[in-house]
């Protein structure tokens, strides 16, 4: 799932301190199971500003929504058109950084302000503790090192690891941060694959990722389907 | 919400389906009042029920797993009689509303609730009852150490004050018989004159002087006009009746009270606890033994030959006791009281076309009918012998029956269904609940209780009531998912101190299993778990209520808002919660069923509607109910804290207090503190 992590709260106010109604949205998917931007955060976030704003004897509306995934249009609509009937001034929205870029291209005069910090894409390693496990790079390498991601768990993303800095399983920048080429050579053990290791990653096209430019995917079997048009 | 699955097995087991946890759930409020209420409308008889029912909601209890069943009939008798002067005033007579005129012959439990019933539906109910004392068998043979006449009362005056009309001395029969009844102008008419005849035996010397049936004994000891009895008595019988008989007669002063059953110990139809009592009364038991004859000087008893009994049912089951006629015992005796059963009393239909075989009205069980039109039979007169609350149960079906067919012309049929029960709580379930000893009142010692005819059980005082609510595990009250939202983020069952809750797809609280701490709801990231007790609405909504109710609360510094563990007060004067006391006090206080069910946001609340502070006082150090919910709670009083910390308002203005002895003991002083802490802060 993507994780994030909401922004401080003196961060949020100062955000919306010059729109008198504001709306929060919640997202009911990875916002939500990260704890970061679900019904529940929403509600936490209207009440601490609610009371932050009384506090300071300002006169603010906070109001609260959430929906299914602010990354699709059909449930964004729902915001879109809410926005329009109650004269929301401002959105506040506790997606990820997806879906605050698409609210925020659907609501044209309204600004749109990003409630969290999206951190990455990651796994609950334990119940409260998330980790990255995956950079979205655009082309995948994980059959090369036992299902174990260098690019996003490396500390340097080397793809012919360990470096210098790896002791006891542990990389150099922390104590708490796991190796992650000490991580795929016990893996590759386990699997009996660890001679593949002698083999060199060659250097990457590193295009698929963000240097390449904004990325896309397209199925054309999903696009849309005019009405009244004969099917082939 | 509606329950979406088998009923509580509680409920499932009272004959009237009486939803034991309601009540319960309200005596834990303090609403002692809303507990009659709602008790009277399930049974009638709820004062009688309180002190003599069987409760099978008991036997039923699923907490009979974890420890021991909830003390169901001792907080049913708490409430009533906690509530006697409301009970006065809420009669309220009823103005006949329909023209048909209902006849019942027979004043016992069943016929009388008939009568209630049709009274409070505006039919005019005119009950016939040959002896002195209404209440059948309640009023006339059930002795007074177990039922006192003055709790019987209670529900009888209840049932008149609506405007039924008892007729007692009235025997129907021979004169005044069914057909005049009919001619008289009643539109229906229904019987339920119950077992009120003792059965006798065929045995040589049986009409002997000092043989005497259980019944007509059983009546002249509750009509308080004693019985002259010898040195030493023997009781046949195995039920409940002979176990009356015996204990009556160790009151009378008969030291040597011997009880014979056919029924070896185990297979004795008294209750269990009864037949403890009565041995520890010091009446002795005879077990599987038939008797053979009375023996006699000068016709009058001297003892009773006894058979071995080998078997009391065959191979069918049927009750066809066999014996070992070679292996025989004599007592000696100067009483010998006959306690083997009941007949009915069937001089009521003499001259009407009801027909009866042998001694059991002919009779229709789902619609209740009669073999004549418009003649109804409900209660032990056509089931058999049963117990108190069923006759209850047999009276409300009457009334039903009798209702639709004066509506339509038509019969009702009524099925007897037992409706689908929860069973029993799965073991991994049950050894996850924390075990609580229940609260038991000892009984007067057995040589006190034999002195005289007192009551021999005492009810319960407040706190132990609302400590024996308390175990109430309030089955299927528990959490619901909402589809729609629950992300399946697994949280809740991480969360679940029980192991309850599961995710396929989305959440599910199976709730049969949920034993409704609130905890997932509490933590729930999407909102998506409702409760059905006690909703995540309620703090809020409860806050507002109060604040409403003020008036100016600005002039009130501080006004603390306090969410207070229900669970820890010993009398109701904490629980309920008016904007009167608040004002007074500056402390609004919230009534939460486990505070451990307040969510960050119900934490925040209060702020945001003008509190100066929260203090959450939650149970005793490790006495919550359910486990875990202490730390959870702590986490989420941390996080509210730091959130107020984040926005400058102070995480100091949340206070987590735990009980310390009881709520009356310790909560003025912690609000105490909590105040001088925000004076000092500056408001």
């Amino acid at each position: 799932m993507i994780v994030g992590e909401r922004k401080p709260l003196l961060e949020l106010k100062g955000f919306i301190e010059d729109y008198r109604k504001v709306l929060i949205v919640g997202c009911g998917t990875c916002a939500t199971v990260c704890f970061a931007g679900g019904e529940s955060e929403v509600k936490v976030l209207g009440s601490a500003l609610r009371i932050a704003f009384l506090r300071e004897g300002k006169e603010r509306e906070i109001l609260e929504d959430c929906v299914t995934r602010q990354c699709e249009p059909e449930f964004v609509d729902k915001v879109t058109q809410r926005v329009a009937d109650e004269k929301i001034e401002a959105v506040l929205s506790l997606a990820c950084g997806v879906g605050v870029n698409f609210v925020a291209e659907k609501l044209e005069e309204v600004p749109v302000f990003p409630g969290i910090n999206t951190k990455f894409f990651g796994a609950t390693v334990e119940p409260g503790v998330w980790v990255e496990m995956c950079a979205g790079c655009g082309n995948c390498i994980l059959h090369l090192t036992g299902g174990i991601c260098p690019v996003a768990r490396c500390s340097k993303s080397i793809l012919n690891g360990p470096c210098g800095g790896s002791s006891d399983g542990k990389c150099e920048i922390s104590p708490d941060v796991d190796c992650a080429w000490a991580l795929i050579i016990k893996r590759m053990k386990k699997l009996g694959t660890l001679d593949h290791l002698s083999k060199m990653i060659e250097p990457r096209d590193w295009s698929t990722s963000l240097h390449g430019g904004p990325r896309r995917v397209v199925h054309e079997e999903l696009k849309p389907v005019q009405a009244g048009r004969e099917q082939d | 919400m509606e329950d979406q699955v088998a009923t509580a097995s509680c409920m499932a087991a009272c004959p009237v389906q009486t939803d034991t946890r309601r009540y319960v759930e309200l005596i834990t409020q303090g609403k002692y009042e809303e507990a009659l209420e709602f008790l009277l409308d399930a049974n009638p008889f709820s004062s009688v029920c309180g002190r003599i029912c069987h409760h099978p909601c008991e036997q039923q209890c699923r907490r009979s797993k974890v420890d021991a069943p909830v003390g169901l009939r001792m907080l049913k008798r708490f409430v009533v009689e906690n509530t006697r002067e409301y009970r006065l005033l809420r009669r309220k007579w009823i103005e006949p509303s329909r023209e048909e005129k209902v006849a019942i012959i027979g004043s016992g439990p069943a016929g009388l609730t008939a009568a209630y019933d049709l009274a409070k539906l505006g039919f005019g109910a005119v009950v016939y009852e040959k002896n002195d004392l209404p209440g059948g068998m309640l009023g006339t043979a059930i002795p007074r150490y177990r039922l006192p006449w003055a709790v019987l009362k209670e529900d009888i005056d209840d049932i008149l004050s609506l405007g039924v009309d008892v007729r007692t001395g009235y025997e129907i029969g021979a004169g005044i018989g069914i057909n005049e009844l009919r001619e008289a102008g009643y539109a229906a008419i229904l019987i339920a004159t119950g077992l009120s005849e003792s059965r006798t035996l065929g045995i040589p010397g049986i009409d002997s002087e000092g043989v005497l049936l259980a019944i007509p004994f059983l009546r002249t000891v509750a009509g308080g006009r004693g019985a002259s009895l010898g040195e030493r008595v023997v009781v046949i019988g195995g039920g409940n009746v002979a176990i009356d008989v015996a204990r009556c007669a160790r009151r009378l002063g008969v030291e040597k009270v011997t009880l014979v059953s056919l029924e070896s110990w185990e297979e004795m139809p008294a209750w269990k606890w009864e037949i403890e009592e009565t041995v520890q009364e010091g009446v002795e038991i005879q077990n599987s033994w038939g008797p053979r004859s009375v023996f006699t000087e000068d016709g009058v008893v001297r003892g009773l030959e006894l058979k071995r009994c080998t078997a009391v049912f065959d191979e069918a089951g049927r009750f066809n006791p066999s014996f070992d006629e070679g292996d025989v015992s004599t007592l000696l005796a100067d009483n010998i009281i006959i306690a083997i059963g009941q007949w009915s009393d069937l001089t009521c239909i003499e001259g009407s076309a009801v027909k009866a075989a042998r001694d059991r009205l002919e009779y229709e069980p789902e619609t209740l009918t009669t073999t004549e039109e418009g003649v109804f039979a409900c209660g032990e007169v056509v089931t058999g012998p049963g117990a108190a609350v069923e006759a209850v149960r047999d009276g409300h079906r009457a009334a039903k029956a009798i209702v639709h067919y004066l509506d339509t012309g038509e019969l009702l049929s009524q099925p007897v269904t037992k409706p689908p029960c929860l069973g029993d709580i799965p073991l991994d379930t049950a050894k996850k609940i924390k075990q609580r000893a229940p609260v038991i009142p000892e009984l007067a010692p057995a040589d006190a209780r034999v002195r005289d005819f007192s009551e021999i059980e005492r009810g319960f005082t407040e706190a132990e009531a609302l400590a024996e609510a308390k175990r109430c595990l309030a089955c299927t009250t528990g959490a619901l998912a909402d589809e729609e939202k629950c992300a399946g983020c697994l949280t809740c069952v991480r969360i679940c101190p029980f192991g309850v809750a599961t995710v396929e797809e989305t959440a599910a609280m199976p709730q049969e299993l949920c034993q409704a701490c609130g905890l997932c709801a509490a933590e729930c990231p999407a909102a998506a778990i409702a409760l059905k007790r006690f909703g995540t609405n309620r703090m809020r909504e409860e806050i507002e209520g109060l604040f409403a109710g003020i008036g100016m609360r600005e002039d009130i510094h501080p006004l603390i808002v306090s969410y207070c563990c229900l669970f820890e007060v010993t009398s109701r004067k904490l629980v309920r919660s008016e904007p009167s006391d608040a004002a007074r006090t500056g402390v609004a206080r919230v009534m939460v069923p486990c505070v451990a069910r307040l969510s960050v946001v119900d934490i925040l609340a209060p702020f945001e509607l003008g509190a100066d502070c929260v203090v959450i006082i939650s149970c005793t150090e490790g006495d919550c109910l359910y486990p875990t919910a202490e730390e959870r709670l702590s986490a989420r009083v941390r996080r509210a804290k730091s959130i107020l910390d984040e926005i400058g308002l102070g995480g100091e203005r949340i206070d987590h207090w735990r009980t310390e002895r009881s709520a009356e003991v310790s909560w003025s002083a912690f609000w105490e503190l909590s105040k001088r802490k925000l004076r000092a802060l500056g408001g």
